[in-house]
């Protein structure tokens, strides 16, 4: 590797979503080197070639396209990169297509997907219930792994039982380790690592900080599992290596429901949410005309007569640069409406059974599939447009090959 | 009453005799027309005016192909003189549905989609039209007074042009392309030169006329505002947009974009260009067209905006009451008032102001025009449905004549697009139907 493009991977080493099997390092480079330089960059020809091979694909496997452009092409993972967009257009594009349920490449955008969901376990739940990927294992894992995550170590067990039902003996060997480390689980749990415990107070003071482990910080935990089971076993001295046995029956809970999605599953952590929602019915009336917050009910007046200097000015209207026509500054915000993508997915497959029942109300006379299936809309003079840059492509390649061979001859 | 043979209204463009000339005076001369003429008999000398066109329309024909041979350059390529096939002048016996209002259709259409339509402005005499399509160019037709269209030259880009807009004083045309660049079109030379170069295909051009200076506005899918000094290769302003530019409006002192993501700026162009407002978007679906209108005193208020989804808003820039002033209405969609069948909800392709009466036409994707009248809140008048799309529309400088095109708008993606089919720009007399519908 050149020395420039290590430093520049080290610099932003923070801003790279880590994945699992590792990135291509070219992918990373140019996507890193070319985010200084703004809109007309490299990243951004990429994202328009992604874009554009989208609704130009004209073969038998779509998923083939989100596929190769999800991950390399967004390094970043956040807001900016729209990795959420694409990841939820790319399942909800092909969540009627039973030919893809048992895809694997198409439960790994599931997964994607709903690691970056702020509810991951009511994703899993409902992909069960859609009858995505029965047959992957990796779903299981990954489902297992999240209710680990949230500490439920027993519901992680029940899931990965499953995937020994489903048969796929390839995965069973990983998956009765994973099942034989969770057993070491509950025991860990409790003497875990001393920066894993309660953090003891010191003094006379008892305020203890409570302890939060986010879920990577956990799952880092059993990620490397074959390089820090050993050494972590061997730290603590206390845990035996309990081995696995079957015949230990877990008197569980009996297996979640499998029911149809009836209703969206409601949002337990409120608090998290990032979109504001209305506090409480009270409204305070306010003043508008000036654009200055509200004033609180002056207090009573005193009963003594404050002493006023005589240079005292009165309070000047500070001169505001809103225009006084434009009434509208401090309107009432209108309580936005509870949008998880898992809402969104629910709605959809709704409006798509309806349309498939006969009954829709209203029918868009546009493609609408071909407008809206990137991570940004196009128009109808952009899609042609596309389709004409395409066949212009074609025909200069198609001439210089020609002259290329009548140069030779 | 009286039937039809021909497809080709040529009696319509012969009234345009009396209503598209110049007074004396230099004043339009609708007004003393409809003093002078009742309805009727208007409606029944028109009429009169059909049957005696269709026996002389052989005549016309040789005249025009004439005309349109002795231009020394060669014109418009494949087509020659009036297009090919049956559905020309000749006339179907059978009802043809591509020009089911019956309006003169002009001659040497451009062989791909129109994506623009603009009259030549009232400093100039006569009416000239200019039409970009998708074939790479635009064409100049001359409107004579007595309804015929005359081919007068064209124009290439190496890209499908995407917009096209006059000069002030009508000497030059601004065309815009895919190909990333505008160009300034010298009609008496009949010389183009390349006036401003973007980043990504240049969808919008407007010529701005300040007081202070003059310049191009382009609007781009590279999400820049660009303002040019035609004599300048590189530009006065370059504003930055927050998405793709799909579709603008100037009427001095005031800019609109409608961009990518339900984004709408409005500029203010006194002085210099600038920012003016940014207004949430008052329709839910994608943008696709934008017109600003003007009040009694002839300055820009406010503005109308399509979406994709058969709807347009009317929006003030500053009114008294805005929640009652703004509004959205429904247009384009067919089962009006059947609800058992679902309803077809089609684009609405271009909006575009009747520049006297101050209502406005809208075309959709479902081949048909409409009339409306914002103030009344009511709708004047919609046309028969064409068999292919509307993408175009325009009105003259004196409100006289309506120019729609007629071809396909990639609504459905390229699969029903058909090469072969042919395109059409229509001419209707627009003096009687926009008329508001209350006396002011």
């Amino acid at each position: 590797m050149a020395e420039g493009g290590d430093v520049e991977w080290e610099l932003s080493k923070e801003n790279i979503q880590p994945l699992r099997r590792g990135r291509a390092i070219s992918a990373l480079h140019q996507a890193l080197s070319q985010q200084q330089e703004g809109d007309s960059s490299a990243i951004n020809q990429q994202r328009q070639a992604f874009e554009s091979e989208l609704r130009m694909y004209d073969g038998d496997d779509p998923l083939n396209v989100w596929d190769r452009w999800t991950e390399q092409t967004f390094p970043q993972g956040g807001k900016e990169s729209n990795l959420v967009t694409i990841l939820e257009r790319a399942v909800t594009r092909f969540t009627e297509e039973n030919t893809y349920f048992d895809d694997p490449r198409y439960v790994e955008l599931w997964i994607k997907f709903a690691e970056n969901c702020p509810e991951p376990l009511d994703i899993y739940r409902y992909i069960q219930a859609q009858g995505i990927g029965l047959k992957q294992a990796s779903l299981y894992i990954a489902w297992s792994e999240e209710y680990e995550n949230q500490g439920n170590c027993r519901k992680a067990d029940l899931v990965s039982k499953k995937v020994s039902r489903r048969g796929q003996s390839r995965m069973i060997s990983s998956s009765s380790f994973t099942r034989l480390c969770r057993h070491v689980c509950p025991d860990r749990a409790k003497t875990e690592r001393v920066s894993l415990a309660e953090l003891k107070s010191r003094g006379k003071k008892k305020a203890i900080a409570p302890i939060n482990r986010v879920g990577s910080a956990i799952r880092s935990v059993h990620a490397g599992m074959q390089s820090h089971a050993a050494p972590a076993l061997g730290n603590a001295s206390n845990i035996k290596l309990a081995v696995f046995d079957e015949n230990k029956a877990h008197a569980g809970p009996s297996e979640p429901k499998l029911e149809a999605w009836m209703a969206p599953p409601t949002s337990k952590a409120k608090e998290n949410e990032q979109k504001p929602g209305v506090w409480c019915d009270v409204k305070i009336p306010q003043k508008t005309t000036f654009g200055h917050t509200v004033m609180a009910p002056p207090p009573p007046k005193p009963a003594f007569q404050p002493f006023v200097e005589e240079s005292d000015q009165p309070p000047t209207m500070t001169p505001c640069k809103i225009n006084p026509a434009v009434n509208t500054v401090l309107s009432a915000r209108k309580p936005c409406r509870e949008e998880t993508p898992l809402k969104r997915l629910q709605d959809h497959h709704q409006q798509h059974n309806e349309a498939v029942s006969g009954k829709p109300q209203e029918q868009s006379m546009y493609c609408k599939e071909l407008l809206l299936s990137g991570a940004t809309e196009f128009c109808f003079e952009e899609l042609r447009a596309e389709r004409y840059f395409k066949k212009m492509r074609q025909e200069v390649g198609g001439q210089k090959d020609e002259a290329s061979a009548s140069a030779s001859n | 009453m009286v039937l039809y043979r021909s497809s080709m209204n040529i009696g319509a463009a012969v009234c345009l005799v009396l209503t598209c000339g110049r007074g004396r005076c230099g004043s339009p001369r609708m007004e003393r027309i409809s003093r002078c003429i009742s309805l009727r008999s208007w409606l029944r000398s028109r009429r009169w005016m059909k049957l005696e066109c269709t026996s002389l329309s052989t005549e016309k024909l040789e005249k025009a192909t004439c005309v349109a041979n002795t231009h020394t350059m060669s014109l418009f390529g494949t087509t020659s003189g009036f297009g090919a096939g049956g559905t020309g002048v000749f006339g179907n016996a059978t009802t043809d549905s591509h020009n089911p209002m019956k309006d003169v259709e002009v001659t040497s259409p451009p062989d791909d989609s129109i994506s623009c339509l603009a009259f030549s402005p009232p400093t100039m005499p006569g009416n000239f039209l200019i039409g970009g399509s998708w074939a790479n160019d635009v064409r100049c037709w001359e409107v004579q007074d007595n309804g015929q269209t005359v081919p007068k030259a064209q124009q290439m880009h190496t890209g499908p042009v995407l917009d096209a807009c006059w000069s002030d004083d009508g000497s030059k045309v601004f065309t815009a392309s895919c190909d990333k660049t505008a160009k300034m079109w010298d009609l008496n030379s009949n010389q183009a030169m390349q006036i401003a170069q973007h980043e990504g295909p240049i969808k919008s051009i407007h010529w701005i006329k300040a007081p202070n200076y003059s310049c191009i506005m382009t609007g781009s899918w590279d999400k820049t505002l660009k303002f040019w000094d035609t004599r300048s290769p590189n530009p006065m302003m370059s504003l930055q947009m927050p998405e793709r530019s799909y579709c603008a409006d100037v009427v001095y002192p005031m800019a609109v974009v409608a961009t990518a993501d339900r984004g709408l700026i409005v500029y203010q162009l006194e002085n210099q260009p600038s920012e003016f407002r940014r207004i949430d978007s008052p329709l839910k679906h994608q943008h696709r067209c934008v017109a600003i209108f003007k009040d009694k005193q002839n300055k820009p208020t406010g503005f109308a905006l399509g979406s994709i989804e058969g709807r347009v808003a009317i929006h003030y820039i500053n009114p008294p009451n805005p929640a009652k002033d703004n509004f959205t209405f429904k247009c384009h969609r067919s089962n009006g008032t059947n609800t058992t069948t679902p309803q077809d909800i089609y684009a609405v392709n271009a909006i575009s102001f009747h520049p006297v009466h101050g209502t406005l036409a809208t075309v959709g994707s479902d081949g048909r025009f409409s009339f409306w009248d914002k103030d009344a809140r009511t709708k004047l008048k919609t046309s028969e449905q064409l068999d292919q799309p509307i993408t175009a529309c325009a009105f003259n400088s004196n409100g006289n004549i309506f120019a729609y095109a007629s071809s396909y708008d990639w609504s459905k993606g390229h699969e029903y697009y058909n090469p072969q089919k042919k395109n059409y720009i229509f001419l209707r007399n627009a003096a009687e139907e926009l008329k508001p519908r209350n006396k002011k």
